[in-house]
């Protein structure tokens, strides 16, 4: 059921012209495949995939979508010219896919639930993967110095200080002393 | 102390011409300092054949610098003085500095003058050099040095398009004769193993059987082939035909030169070549043959162009190209020693000609044609007059000048010679006896005696000039007397071995006596036959004029043939000149059009049109870049499939098929 | 019981719609932007059946690691989309041709 619900929302996301649409359908989406993963015993994911990918990626989708949305943009929008070829293309990709796949036959069986998905998640990251861990720590803050950076805000007309150049001022270039000879007629 | 005096021959001249080559000098120095230069060679060089001939020193003979390129490969650098050396020292010596004081005169206003001091200063060190080398390879070196010098002179007045002309045909035709001479160094290197003149003449008896094959199949005398290919390059530098045609060209430069290069030194170089390896000779009758019949064709040949020349210079151009064939017959017929006697007689005797004909020339003001000079005689040029009428009557052979001992020398040893084509020299020697008194008599009447009115303008000997024609006259007159007394005066040094052949050389040197001479003379058919051709020239030219003019009516064609020189200066012009050109523009075709049209820019061009189609690939559009890679991705997939097809396509037999899933 | 093929078969299906997305959706990135979403998303839940019916624990931490790399990649593809749309005022993909070679 979740599994066809998924296959149905993608397949909405990418039929649907406005992208509002198509972004709410990924939402939905995303809720199926959360639960598809709970199903698989994977809760710490599934949960995480709700909160930090729902939550934060796809409301920045939204976000950005209602900013550069234009009031036109609904008349323009149409598949491309090829559809029909990337339509064959795709349907050979999926007819190789199955045949391949659809013989992986294993022993379906519970999983050991000794312990808790996320305690065990916790312990092999921190342990075995923590430099990978790290790396993604610093991943995500290339992320954000990238993001920042690609907007500045810099208004041009307005009178701002610059704090760098602020500090390296001296005092003789702001002021210069001349000694001058008094001139006094009486 | 006698090494000195070899060095010293050489080394003034050179050093003359180094002075006054490089350091800018009024021009009385200049002339001194060459002067002086050959002057001090000329003592040394008397000195020298003092101590050869008349005290018991048989040779000089050192070197004094051995280049080494390996152990076994070296050469040496140094001087061989035996009597022909020594012999031929001394005349190089005396008409060089004759040569040098007549251009104090002759080149008087020249703005080139302190150039061409320089330049016969150091062609006479390139001819000392050549005369006096003790092995191949400094003989090689002089030879190509005197070709150049003779380049850099014929093309003196190097403003004029005909002098740059001449030098440069000269220049390349010596170098068709040095090709051969290569070739036969090449060769004597090969099978004697050494250059020098000592080991390859002891060497000559070990080669005698020795056989090459040049083409596959054929079977040559090695001896012969060296032979015959040095003899190519003494046809280049002596002119025989065919490679005789840059030498009427070469009067071009300036008289001296012609009286030094080309009437004295430089074309004797190759009949110096060919005595000096008599040793080769001897053994090979073939190559004999060959010098015998080439020499005689030119001696005939030339002499009958000789008649129709219309410049004065050109005339003795020609007469020397004449004597210098028969010069070659001696040589073919094994009678070195008359050939050298000849050899100095006409160095004499030519140089005199040429000397005089130039004071004619500057008399008249640089006028060369002698139809338009007229009766000079007993006019203000005595001196010329004498010396003109001395040389004539030595080139002709007139007893008792000097041409007449050494002329007849030749005539009796191709007449005595047992060759096969001694028949046809001696039929060629005996006409151009006649020839050669028809046209020296012919340029001699046209000059002084024509019955024109006096010239205009004539100016006057001047001392120097007169001093040069007398000093040339005297030996023109007595050497062939001295030297017919002097029998086998240059036995020592040409190694003539006697197979049979050779008996002309014996002869000579048993007939030169003057007191047997005198009788024998009067019924002597070279004689007779001098006399004749004298009573048919002085007919033509001074008693019947007009009797010329129905001659040359009647045989125009013949007049015509000689007057294009046998046609081997068109053959020259068509074939090689043009042929050349044509090969040239063959090969900028091919360059140009092929090699740089079609590979370099048509390479460039490819690379051009395929990076044209890369380019539409290009677009710069993003949704056909992701449509590429998927569909390379699906591509792959396939592919792998594909090829694994064997093991995919049983599992869809056995499983029935994908199983949806159930919620 | 469900097997594991069937999971694979949903991430299969997911994975291509997320390509047919991407290659149909010429004009708007933001379109493109969804389609990678989803083509990530099949391919996490691939991992986390992987990591189900093979008892490792390795699959889910590839997980973890992957989602943060696409969350990363949709932020700064949006800065992108936000700088382009200030500049263009359009948001039209074909006009990016600057690329052209």
């Amino acid at each position: 059921m979740f599994a066809g619900t998924l296959i149905a929302s993608a397949t909405m996301t990418i039929m649907s012209r406005d992208p509002v649409r198509s972004a709410l359908f990924l939402v939905l989406s995303f809720f199926a495949a959360a639960a598809l993963w709970i199903l698989l015993t994977a809760e710490f994911l599934g949960l995480v995939l709700i909160l930090v990918y729902v939550g934060a990626v796809m409301t920045l989708f939204l976000f950005v979508i209602m900013t550069s949305h234009r009031v036109d943009l609904t008349i323009k929008p149409s598949f491309s010219r090829y559809w029909p070829y990337a339509l064959a293309i795709v349907l050979l990709f999926m007819l190789l896919a199955l045949s391949v796949l659809s013989s992986y036959r294993t022993p379906s069986q519970l999983i050991r639930a000794n312990v808790d998905n996320t305690a065990a998640l916790g312990s092999i990251l921190y342990t075995h993967y923590v430099y990978p861990f790290e790396i993604m720590g610093l991943l995500l803050l290339v992320g954000i110095i990238a993001a920042i950076s690609l907007n500045p805000r810099v208004i041009r007309d307005r009178k701002q200080q610059d704090p760098s150049q602020q500090i390296c001022v001296k005092p003789s270039d702001r002021i210069r002393l001349i000694k001058m000879k008094p001139s006094i007629r009486s | 102390m006698n090494e000195w005096v070899g060095l010293g021959i050489l080394l003034f001249p050179l050093l003359g011409a180094a002075i006054t080559g490089l350091c800018s000098l009024p021009p009385k120095a200049a002339h001194r300092i060459a002067i002086s230069g050959i002057g001090l060679s000329f003592l040394l060089s008397l000195y020298g054949a003092y101590l050869i001939f008349f005290s018991s020193v048989n040779s000089i003979d050192f070197s004094f610098y051995l280049w080494r390129l390996t152990d076994a490969v070296h050469f040496s650098i140094g001087m061989l003085l035996d009597p022909l050396a020594s012999i031929m020292i001394v005349v190089v010596n005396f008409v060089s500095l004759i040569v040098h004081i007549y251009s104090i005169a002759y080149m008087r206003d020249d703005p080139g003058y302190q150039r061409f001091f320089s330049y016969i200063s150091l062609f006479t060190f390139a001819m000392l050099t050549l005369v006096s080398a003790d092995n191949f390879l400094q003989l090689f070196f002089a030879w190509e040095a005197v070709g150049l010098v003779s380049y850099l002179l014929i093309g003196f007045w190097f403003k004029r398009p005909t002098a740059n002309a001449a030098s440069l045909k000269a220049f390349l035709v010596n170098r068709v004769g040095d090709f051969g001479f290569i070739l036969g160094l090449g060769l004597i290197w090969r099978y004697c193993g050494s250059l020098d003149f000592n080991n390859v003449f002891n060497s000559v008896p070990v080669l005698v059987h020795q056989i090459i094959s040049i083409l596959p199949g054929t079977h040559w005398s090695v001896i012969t082939v060296i032979c015959l290919c040095l003899f190519i390059g003494a046809m280049g530098k002596s002119a025989q035909i065919p490679l005789h045609v840059w030498l009427p060209e070469s009067m071009e430069g300036p008289t001296p030169i012609s009286a030094l290069i080309h009437a004295a030194t430089m074309v004797t170089a190759g009949i110096y070549l060919i005595t000096r390896l008599a040793p080769f000779f001897t053994y090979s009758p073939v190559a004999l043959n060959v010098i015998l019949i080439i020499g005689a064709s030119t001696a005939l040949f030339m002499g009958l162009l000789a008649l129709v020349q219309t410049d004065i210079k050109r005339v003795i151009a020609y007469s020397t190209l004449s004597q210098l064939g028969y010069m070659m017959a001696a040589c073919g017929c094994c009678a070195f020693s008359a050939a050298i006697f000849h050899l100095i007689t006409h160095a004499f005797f030519k140089a005199l000609l040429f000397l005089a004909a130039g004071s004619v020339i500057l008399a008249l003001h640089h006028e060369q044609d002698i139809r338009k000079m007229s009766r000079l005689r007993g006019s203000s040029l005595p001196i010329t007059y004498v010396g003109f009428l001395i040389g004539t009557l030595a080139l002709i052979a007139l007893p008792p000048f000097s041409g007449f001992y050494s002329k007849d020398a030749i005539i009796e040893a191709v007449a005595s010679s047992h060759l096969a084509a001694s028949g046809y020299a001696y039929f060629c020697l005996l006409a151009g006896v006649v020839i050669t008194v028809c046209y020296s008599l012919r340029v001699f009447f046209l000059v002084f005696h024509s019955k024109r009115t006096e010239p205009a303008s004539i100016a006057t000997e001047s001392t120097v000039i007169k001093i040069a024609l007398i000093a040339l006259s005297i030996p023109a007159v007595i050497v062939g007397i001295i030297l017919s007394h002097a029998h086998g005066f240059l036995n020592p040094s040409v190694f003539v071995q006697p197979i049979g052949y050779s008996t002309a050389d014996q002869l000579s040197t048993l007939r030169m006596h003057a007191v047997v001479w005198p009788q024998v003379q009067i019924f002597s058919v070279p004689l007779c036959l001098l006399l004749a051709g004298v009573f048919i020239t002085w007919c033509c030219y001074i008693k019947f004029p007009d009797l010329l003019d129905r001659l040359t009516n009647r045989f125009s064609t013949l007049y015509r043939i000689l007057r294009a020189n046998y046609g081997f200066d068109a053959f020259n012009d068509r074939v090689f000149v043009r042929g050349g050109i044509q090969l040239a523009k063959l090969f900028f075709k091919v360059d140009a059009l092929i090699l740089d049209e079609k590979f370099v820019n048509g390479s460039g061009r490819l690379i051009s049109w395929f990076s044209r189609i890369f380019r539409t690939i290009q677009s710069g559009l993003l949704y056909q870049y992701t449509l590429v890679m998927i569909l390379g991705l699906v591509l792959m997939m396939l592919a792998v499939v594909i090829v694994q097809w064997h093991l995919v396509w049983p599992r869809f037999l056995t499983e029935p098929g994908p199983v949806f899933l159930s919620a | 019981m469900i097997a594991l093929n069937d999971y694979l078969i949903v991430s299969a299906v997911l994975f291509s719609l997320g390509l047919l997305g991407l290659m149909i959706h010429r004009r708007s990135i933001i379109h493109l932007l969804m389609s990678i979403e989803l083509l990530l998303l099949a391919v996490n839940t691939n991992f986390i059946a992987f990591s189900y019916y093979f008892h490792s624990i390795a699959g889910q931490v590839f997980v973890f690691f992957i989602l943060g790399v696409a969350a990363v990649e949709a932020a700064i593809g949006l800065a992108i989309l936000l700088v382009l749309f200030r500049a263009k005022h359009d948001v039209d993909v074909d006009s990016l041709t600057s690329l052209k070679g």
